[in-house]
């Protein structure tokens, strides 16, 4: 049997199988538009959720930031953090604008091909904010301990304790990554651990490259055809 | 053969969700088959499809009535679903070993007759191409010409022919080593 033949019948057993469900659709037909509406209506609500979340603590920091700007030992480690929260919604905004001016009717190896590049973006970001995160606790710990209980870390702890706490973060950062590395394959199943331990052992990245590259190498085998065509 | 589903224009006193409910039932199968190309797992397929649904509705405002619909189906049903395959926990679900699907199909398959057979080894020789592929493979079986293939997936009539020539090969090949 050729693939000719094959479509024949393919074609035939799919239309016995749309009779079939064109009855049973029929009880169901018009709730497809409002599922629809409300599943548009829920994504753009929780996109405005993330926006709003997002800028609370880049105000605050700012405001704090603001308020001790003649602390140094306050105002640089809450400026580190605003930055860092400024530079991660900036980025985050971008891919969502991104996304959102993308025409899901386009071809599908450019929509496709645009997708990848947003998702390579995200694993870089998530690999980053990732990274960064552990060396990030030592500003946090003063500028929540000054902005919420009005305790001065530096002075109730001193610069020993922080500078000890700043070296932690790096060790953990530097065994989260080996960790990361040399585990990753061990966990299986789509868990949130093994999600974290892909992201910081460079598999999500690696994994964001290749399906670009992919896509890449579809979209130069086409012109290729069309040069030999 | 084409398979095409006659579009009438819009009535006047039609509604853009009365106008999109009847085009999408008019259309409804594509989003099965698409949907059954890409997902094994009967839960995966009916949240694909409500994806798909759900895009095409918010893609419906700019959808031009003078396009063909099945082709501005097409292609925002194969952007979902490439998207949502390509998604880590859907697709550790979609290539679980033991799959009671994939278990059911194969036992069928031993049962049922030749020519029944070689359709279930065309949806497992489909099922196991890379996305693109699937997707100009579905496109061929659903009966649409090259240009359209082409208009779909956004490569050359040439390339379209080529990359077909080279799936029927490989299938005729799966086919023979399982005859």
């Amino acid at each position: 049997m050729d693939l000719e033949e094959l479509r024949e019948r393919w074609q035939e057993q799919d239309r016995k199988l749309d009779e079939l469900r064109r009855a049973g659709a029929r009880a169901v037909r018009g709730a497809a538009a409002g599922r629809a509406e409300t599943a548009a209506r829920r994504a753009g609500r929780g996109i405005v959720f993330e926006l709003v979340l997002s800028l609370v603590p880049i105000f605050w920091l700012g405001s704090f930031a603001a308020d001790h700007v003649r602390s140094p030992r306050f105002f640089f480690p809450a400026a580190a953090l605003d930055v860092f929260a400024i530079a991660t919604v900036v980025r985050l905004a971008r891919q969502r604008a991104a996304l959102s001016a993308l025409d899901w009717a386009g071809p599908v190896v450019d929509i496709q091909k645009r997708l990848a590049t947003v998702r390579l973006g995200r694993a870089r970001l998530t690999l980053w904010t990732l990274a960064v995160a552990p060396l990030l606790w030592p500003p946090l710990l003063i500028v929540a301990l000054e902005g919420f209980l009005g305790v001065d870390a530096w002075a109730a702890f001193g610069a020993p304790f922080i500078a000890a706490n700043f070296l932690f973060g790096a060790a953990v950062l530097g065994a989260a990554v080996w960790g990361a590395r040399r585990y990753a394959g061990a966990l299986e199943g789509p868990g949130f651990g093994r999600r974290v331990l892909a992201v910081l052992g460079g598999g999500s990245l690696a994994a964001s490259e290749a399906a670009l590259a992919e896509i890449e190498r579809y979209a130069r085998e086409d012109g290729a055809a069309a040069a030999a065509g | 053969m084409t398979r095409t589903i006659p579009e009438d224009p819009p009535a006047p006193d039609e509604s853009p969700s009365e106008r999109f409910v009847a085009l999408l039932e008019a259309h409804r199968g594509i989003l099965r088959r698409i949907a059954a190309a890409y997902c094994r797992n009967p839960e995966d397929r009916r949240d694909l499809v409500q994806e798909m649904t759900a895009q095409l509705w918010r893609s419906f405002p700019r959808y031009d009535e003078r396009q063909r619909f099945s082709t501005w189906m097409y292609r925002v049903g194969f952007n979902v679903a490439i998207s949502f395959v390509r998604r880590e926990a859907v697709r550790a679900r979609h290539a679980a070993p033991g799959d009671p699907e994939i278990l059911v199909a194969g036992a069928a398959a031993t049962d049922a007759s030749p020519g029944d057979r070689d359709l279930r080894l065309l949806e497992r020789f489909l099922a196991g191409l890379e996305a693109f592929d699937r997707a100009l493979l579905l496109l061929y079986l659903d009966g649409q010409p090259h240009a359209a293939i082409a208009e779909v997936l956004g490569i050359s009539e040439t390339n379209v022919g080529t990359r077909l020539g080279r799936l029927k090969e490989r299938l005729r090949r799966e086919l023979d080593e399982n005859a």
